[in-house]
């Protein structure tokens, strides 16, 4: 808290800067409690963002891979991948095309073969074991395809029947499926005549008539409208709460960004990071753009001492008072930069810092401009 | 076994099989044109054989149902091709349940088909008697059973390659229904066809199949040796089927 009162006296009185203390003052408020909690005196921005610190003593794994590896002929799909898959979480796929994602998933719902290693789903090989895994596991796939004269109601039905669940719990589990996910009007059209988006959320809503232990959703929200994206990602994260660990292949930033626990970037069908947004973002060197409004026009020396603050990347003067910084880590940089100019007795007006987004991590870790389907 | 998963598995797929009812009276229409027009001027040629119009309509029985049962294994095939086989796949039940449920399936759809057209041969012949109509539907379903399991093993090139899948089932189909007694006896064969026949299971079951509508044997195989045949096609292909199910046809990649 010392350091929040220091920082008063070289802030002006204005709205605007009154905004900026509160941000500035949140953030180290939030630093310090971090601090306290882990010791490592490292900022954590989980609360903002939906993510879950570890729960104490670790948690079992829902998936373990060790060098699990896919091949069709001399083409490598998905290459010596050994990941984990914590229970109860949420983990999202993000790669570029032909990344492996679509291939991971399949293997691990024993869809496909591997080629070589081995992945244990909810403590069960998928080699040895695949009829345990499938009994625990269900996916909904990318493209829903294949049913043409059944009928909504129909497919939901036998999709509940193959899971165990009984005649009369069907029947209501499956009626609110279908009104859930606003299905109830086309419930008994064939699937043929479904929109992309009908049948899209009928894919996924094959996974709410039962509850899996392992939820697998390959692109769930691609083809819906906006509105139906946040109900899929509220219903996503509702199975979640019930106790489901969940594994979404998406190749929407804002969908991994809402859903996600962790994020595992998949490229050339390997998995080349894996970790909470927070630390991904972190992780973009002189990622995190700070804009520094002075509440007078600042000189040379000024921008120099900016640049020589540990974590600056680049200083410029973009207008006689306004400096745009690219550091890296905003929340460590913050402190030392204001404790400089305070020392140098420079005013601040404001203060507005812009973090890197995860299309600047994924570009980070791919080398590739675009997230896509794989 | 999952019998539960198992029923329900085969309804589902059943259902649609008939949800359009006009294809399945646009087969009994098919049936009875080739029946009537095209046996009735076959008979007028084919002297060797007494009675070849009926000989013919049990043949073209045996035919209908060896193509109803190459459809199933092309389902199947389809299935893998449309995304519907992973998604079969992916289902908490075993391959080798997957692998009953479409040979159930096929023989289902098989004798729904087939039943009719059964019916009017043997009442047309006067060989109608329960006994005959158990026992052909039995010889029927042997058939179905043994051409499903074919055409599934054979599913595996179709992974690969669906234009040679096609390629090769269509010419084994020709050349099965062909080299077979299908449309003549043995008897009335040349020497070289009658020999490539003799090695044709399809030639065994055909002949079965009359015996059991009650034919005359002297134009038929020795029925023992025929049911040997025909047992052996269906186990055979039962365990080769079973075997590329369970080992080797997985979802097809993904793009």
């Amino acid at each position: 808290m010392a350091v929040v009162g220091c920082m008063r006296p070289f802030l002006v009185d204005s709205g605007k800067v009154r905004a900026t203390y509160s941000l500035v003052a949140n953030t180290l408020f939030l630093w310090f409690l971090r601090g306290e909690e882990s010791g490592s005196g490292r900022m954590s921005m989980d609360a903002g963002r939906g993510t879950s610190p570890p729960s104490e003593g670790g948690t079992a794994n829902a998936v373990e891979t060790k060098g699990l590896t896919k091949t069709y002929g001399k083409t490598v799909a998905l290459d010596n991948l050994s990941t984990t898959v914590e229970e109860g979480k949420i983990l999202v796929l993000l790669g570029p095309n032909g990344s492996g994602k679509t291939t991971f998933l399949h293997l691990i719902a024993t869809v496909l073969k591997p080629t070589g290693g081995t992945a244990l789903v909810m403590g069960y090989d998928i080699v040895r074991e695949p009829q345990k895994v499938r009994e625990v596991v269900a996916i909904s796939f990318q493209d829903p395809r294949g049913f043409w004269r059944h009928k909504p109601r129909h497919i939901l039905s036998f999709h509940a029947s193959m899971y165990g669940v009984s005649g009369i719990d069907r029947e209501r589990v499956v009626d609110d499926a279908l009104r859930e996910f606003q299905l109830w009007e086309s419930r008994d059209k064939r699937f043929m005549t479904l929109s992309g988006g009908q049948a899209k959320r009928l894919e996924v809503a094959k996974l709410f008539v039962h509850i899996p232990k392992l939820a697998i959703f390959d692109e769930p929200t691609a083809m819906v409208d906006l509105d139906g994206k946040r109900m899929i990602w509220d219903k996503i994260r509702s199975l979640k709460e019930k106790g489901s660990t969940v594994i979404v292949a998406t190749n929407e930033v804002r969908e991994a960004e809402y859903l996600a626990d962790r994020i595992s970037i998949f490229t050339r069908g390997r998995e080349v990071v894996s970790d909470t947004l927070v630390n991904l973002k972190d992780s973009v060197r002189g990622g995190d753009v700070v804009n520094l409004e002075f509440a007078s026009p600042v000189d040379k020396e000024t921008i120099d001492a900016i640049r020589e603050l540990p974590g600056t990347e680049d200083a410029v003067l973009i207008d006689t008072a306004k400096v745009r910084a690219r550091v890296s880590r905003s929340e460590d940089w913050l402190p030392s930069m204001t404790s400089a100019l305070y020392a140098r007795g420079i005013r601040l007006a404001s203060i507005r810092v812009e973090e890197p987004s995860l299309d600047d991590v994924f570009m980070l870790h791919t080398g590739s401009t675009s997230v896509g389907s794989g | 076994m999952n019998t539960k998963a198992l029923a329900s598995l085969f309804a589902f797929d059943f259902w649609e099989a008939f949800d359009s009812i006009s294809w399945v009276v646009y087969f009994w229409f098919y049936f009875a044109f080739q029946f009537f027009v095209y046996g009735s001027l076959m008979a007028n040629l084919v002297v060797t054989v007494n009675n070849y119009f009926f000989y013919y309509g049990a043949g073209l029985v045996v035919l209908l149902s060896f193509n109803v049962a190459s459809w199933a294994g092309r389902r199947f095939v389809e299935s893998a091709h449309e995304g519907r086989l992973r998604y079969l796949l992916s289902l908490p039940i075993g391959r080798g349940e997957l692998f009953v449920s479409q040979l159930m399936l096929g023989v289902a759809v098989n004798l729904t088909r087939m039943v009719p057209p059964l019916v009017l041969v043997l009442w047309l012949s006067g060989l109608f008697t329960p006994w005959a109509l158990v026992t052909s539907v039995l010889v029927l379903c042997a058939i179905a059973t043994g051409i499903i399991g074919l055409m599934v093993s054979l599913s595996v090139i179709a992974f690969r390659s669906f234009d040679i899948y096609s390629a090769i089932v269509a010419a084994l189909s020709a050349l099965l229904i062909r080299f077979s007694t299908i449309n003549y006896p043995i008897s009335s064969m040349t020497a070289p066809y009658a020999a490539v026949s003799e090695f044709n299971p399809v030639t065994y079951g055909s002949d079965l199949f009359r015996r059991a509508l009650g034919f005359n044997t002297s134009l038929l195989i020795d029925p023992y040796l025929a049911t040997a045949v025909v047992v052996a096609l269906c186990v055979g292909t039962l365990f080769v089927g079973m075997f590329f199910l369970s080992h080797v046809v997985e979802g097809v990649r993904s793009s």
